[in-house]
């Protein structure tokens, strides 16, 4: 196995058409040995084609992906020695618990007392030992998914990868379950590809996301990089609430629509500036004046952990959020504030949606 | 990680991918027993049957008789008539079974199936038995000084079939009727319609395509029956399309080849166009809801329980007389063409001895048949609905087109092409068998590509990212998961393989007899003894076969759990 240098998982300039549509344009990215990587993007970008791509279903039309050094093109989803799981589980109806996890591990010719060794080990470690004889029609969704993670894991794979598994279940066994995901593979050291369109779910878990576009990669980084450092202004709105003030750069300076003035030293242009919803507040006596801007408050819906305000800039009657502390001051509907911002935190985008600022 | 995972074996085995191989020698099979025969009747039909010249001779020499035409018009009687008769059947029960709880329904649903298990034309004889010339029934009314009308002819034919055949409404109907969303049908109550209105405008709308689905499938079994009126016929008196086929074919005074193709065609023609009409009238109304819809029954209240119970029962009983009389009579004695109620068994020793191997070579071919049915209609059902491309499409297509063809027709086909090199099999076991599976073939491939359709193309998937090759997983996923469904297909398909009539009667030489043929010459010839007790063999055969293999698909699941 190699153990060397360089990413494990390595994909280039993958692209895929479905006749004159291209899903897949240009993908390139890697992973090294151990990282949970996240392909995070709204439904229809392209994650779940370069999944089977890498997994082997499908066929790139150019480009390569090779694991562990080993080029991959033409090799059958069967002998690549990869773990999935699904986002319907897709656990074997006709075959017990046990006989699921033990599927892959028969196909590899495991003398059978090994088989149910590293069996039962896989469903303690997924928490279902005492499920081992039950069948897959008296198990809840969550504990469905659990069969999918030992059956996929159980064979030592390569590489695991995971297409929106928690898609189908409720919110808060989607918490847990991330979790325990996350530790599964961390105490494992599986390299692991995950796809989800959920940023919050991507955030949590990654060691970096990937964030995709119609067919393209935007930005690559870990979750703090991307929600603090996006590159583009696609990565900015999909990842957590955003402002976006519409301005024109000229003489060195950003002047918003909405009032506020601040410095780039941009060609002359339109811009958009992106302010994270929980990075607006209420001006104190001592932010500067071109910081500030004025705002009718059309809404207050408190969230217990925070306030968010509807507010329309009085100026040009953009539509503005902040999140403010809940326990903060009170804010009434119908009133006008004046709101303020750190101009570190603003983000500055061209009209193409690159990074200006 | 702990160790290197072992990599499946990685020869060229685990890469083959064997589909489009035997996707490919599927398509071959039915090119040569499905588009090969029928082009050349199809071509025959043309070659002047006295001039020998190409052209539309026999076609004007068909319409031109009117003794041809009168067969024509018959077979539409027949088959409009027929039609009727199972939909007034079937239809209402298929209404009772999809909406209603009542006592009883389990019970009554088998006696439905059984009245399939025996081949249209026993019941017409067993019509004869009761309303013919000298039938029983007959005699009585007689004896009351009442004249019944004759039971041969159009009326008899088409009761006859519609009595074996109204199951398939029933079926066809009440799925259509389960893929009805019930709250389309609660809206409608809610917005003030009444029971009769929510009938009329909703749900019989609703259920048109599966109405429709049905008409058509009861109207060809009618058209391309054979056996019934060529014993309700009386021959030449009551000529249908099937029937004149048979014997301008096999005439034994003057065959007219050229003339029976002709006959086919016109056969053919008219199920072609029947079958795009219907394509037509439903594709345009599909209502197909694809949200699960509820399917628990209505409850009925105390008296209006048994009232269905014996409404539903009194249907499938009058449906299943003609059954019970054959059974019934193949005990009793005849003198002449009379039943005495004198309990006997001369009937089955009379017809052992004249069996021949007829019993054997029916065993023989319709199990052998049966075994190839479920292996090329269970690979090409899962080939056709998994892969995409013109060669499974055209294997559909081809793949279905006996199942609108009359067994006569293909008999007749298969007679003209095979009497010859490359492919000389007249005459021998294998054409019979042949003709079995091209028949049957549409159903098993249909129900195995819908069951396939409904196995999550994720578990196969899993399966090969697990280390698994392509066919290691059909094997190991999809065939158990297919298993249940398959043997209903199966049990069907045995029924119908074990009493085909149409196709092998224009086939058989003498050594390859077999059982259905048997009944049927015994039928035709009026020795009704001998014909109540091939029929009874008949019937009763297909039903031990029918019920071990609906044994066979119970239970299953409640095997021991032990995985290792
Ligand atoms: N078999 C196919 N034929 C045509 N278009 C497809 C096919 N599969 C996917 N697509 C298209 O490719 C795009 C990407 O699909 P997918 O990878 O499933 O997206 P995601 O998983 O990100 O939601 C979608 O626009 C989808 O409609
Ligand atoms: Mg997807």
């Amino acid at each position: 196995m190699n153990r060397g240098p360089g990413p494990h998982l390595w994909i280039d300039r993958v692209v895929k058409r479905y006749g004159s549509f291209t899903a897949l344009d240009g993908v390139s990215l890697t992973a090294s040995r151990g990282e949970l990587l996240t392909l995070l993007g709204p439904s229809g970008c392209g994650k779940t084609t370069l999944l089977r791509i890498i997994a082997g279903f499908l066929q790139p039309d150019a480009g390569q992906v090779s694991l562990a050094g080993r080029g991959l093109n033409g090799v059958p989803p069967n002998a690549r020695n990869l773990g999935m799981v699904f986002q319907n589980y897709a656990i074997f109806p006709h075959l017990s618990v046990a006989e699921n996890v033990a599927y892959g591990l028969r196909a590899r010719g495991i003398a059978s007392s090994e088989i149910v060794r590293r069996v039962a080990e896989a469903l303690a470690r997924v928490r279902l030992a005492q499920f081992a004889d039950r069948f897959p029609d008296a198990l809840s969704g969550g504990q469905k998914q659990r069969v999918g993670l030992a059956r996929a894991m159980v064979i030592e794979p390569e590489l695991l990868l995971l297409d929106e598994p928690l898609s189908n279940l409720d919110a808060k066994l989607r918490i847990e379950m991330r979790q325990e995901i996350r530790l599964m593979q961390r105490e494992l050291g599986i390299t692991t590809v995950y796809v989800t369109h959920d940023q919050e779910e991507a955030l949590a878990i990654s060691d970096r996301i990937a964030v995709m576009d119609r067919g393209r990669i935007l930005q690559v980084g870990t979750p703090r990089e991307i929600y603090e450092q996006p590159t583009h202004a696609f990565v900015a709105d999909f990842i957590g609430g955003c402002n976006w003030f519409e301005g024109t750069v000229s003489n060195g300076e950003l002047r918003l629509a909405a009032g506020p003035r601040l410095a780039c030293s941009a060609a002359p242009q339109t811009a958009r500036l992106a302010l994270r919803w929980e990075d607006l507040r209420p001006a104190r006596e001592t932010d500067p004046p071109q910081s500030c801007l004025a705002a009718r408050v059309a809404m207050v819906s408190y969230l217990g952990h925070r306030v968010r305000l509807h507010l329309r800039a009085c100026q040009d009657d953009t539509e503005i959020h902040a999140d403010l502390p809940s326990h903060g001051e009170l804010h009434m509907e119908g009133t006008t504030a004046l709101f303020a911002f750190d101009p570190q935190r603003a983000r500055v985008f061209a009209s193409d949606g690159t990074r200006l600022l | 990680m702990r160790r290197a995972p072992a990599l499946p074996p990685g020869g060229v085995l685990a890469r083959l991918d064997p589909w489009p191989l035997l996707g490919a020698a599927a398509l071959l099979v039915v090119l040569v027993f499905v588009a090969w025969p029928l082009s050349e009747l199809a071509l025959e039909s043309f070659i002047g049957q006295e001039s020998q010249h190409f052209g539309f001779e026999n076609y004007a020499t068909f319409f031109a008789s009117s003794y041809f035409r009168r067969a024509l018009f018959n077979s539409l009687t027949i088959g409009a008539l027929g039609t009727i008769i199972a939909l007034c059947i079937g239809v209402p029960l298929a209404f009772a079974y999809a909406r209603y709880d009542f006592p009883g329904r389990d019970t009554i649903e088998v006696a439905i199936l059984l009245s399939m298990l025996s081949p249209p034309f026993i019941g017409a004889y067993a019509w004869i038995m009761m309303f013919g010339r000298s039938g029983w029934v007959s005699e009585f009314a007689r004896d009351l000084g009442i004249e019944l009308p004759p039971i041969y002819g159009a009326f008899g034919i088409s009761i006859a079939c519609a009595f074996g055949l109204y199951p398939l409404a029933f079926l066809v109907v009440r799925s259509g009727l389960a893929r009805v969303n019930r709250s389309l049908e609660e809206a409608a109550y809610s917005l003030g319609r009444g029971r009769l209105g929510v009938m009329f405008t909703i749900t019989l709308p609703l259920v048109l395509p599966a109405l429709l689905t049905a008409a058509l499938l009861v109207f060809l079994g009618v058209v391309s029956d054979f056996g019934t009126p060529g014993i309700l016929g009386e021959g030449e008196r009551f000529p249908v399309l099937a029937t004149l086929a048979y014997s301008l074919y096999l005439s034994e005074i003057g065959a007219e080849p050229g003339m029976a193709a002709t006959t086919c065609m016109i056969l053919l023609a008219i199920t072609f166009v029947l079958v795009l009409g219907v394509r037509f009238l439903s594709g345009r109304r599909s209502v197909a809801s694809d949200t699960a819809s509820d399917l628990t029954l209505r409850p009925l209240s105390g008296g209006k329980r048994w009232a269905m119970t014996s409404g539903v029962a009194l249907l499938v009983l009058t449906a299943n007389v003609p059954t019970i009389v054959v059974v019934v009579s193949s005990f009793l004695e005849v003198r002449g063409a009379v039943f005495q109620p004198v309990f006997t068994l001369a009937n089955y020793r009379n017809a052992m001895v004249a069996m021949g191997n007829a019993l054997w070579n029916s065993l023989m071919l319709a199990t052998i048949a049966l075994a190839l049915i479920i292996a090329v209609g269970g690979s090409a059902g899962y080939y056709i609905s998994r892969r995409s491309g013109l060669l499974p499409r055209a294997l559909d297509l081809l793949i279905m087109v006996p199942f609108v063809v009359p067994g006569t027709v293909i008999g007749i086909g298969y007679a003209t092409v095979f009497n010859e090199p490359p492919l000389l099999l007249t005459g021998t076991y294998a054409i019979i068998a042949i003709v079995y599976v091209i028949r049957r073939l549409p159903y098993m491939t249909r129900s195995c590509a819908a069951i396939v359709f409904q196995i999550d193309r994720a578990l196969e998937d899993a399966s090969l990212s697990l280390g698994r090759p392509p066919l290691a997983g059909f094997r190991r996923i999809v065939l158990p998961l297919m298993r249940p469904g398959m043997v209903a297909g199966a049990a069907i398909a045995w029924v119908e393989v074990f009493s085909e009539l149409s196709a092998s009667i224009v086939l058989y030489t003498g050594p390859t007899r077999t059982l259905p043929i048997a009944a049927y010459q015994q039928a035709a010839t009026g020795d009704f003894g001998m014909a109540a007790a091939y029929s009874t063999l008949l019937v009763g055969i297909a039903a031990i076969g029918l019920f071990i293999f609906l044994f066979a698909a119970r239970g299953r699941r409640d095997r021991v759990v032990g995985w290792i």
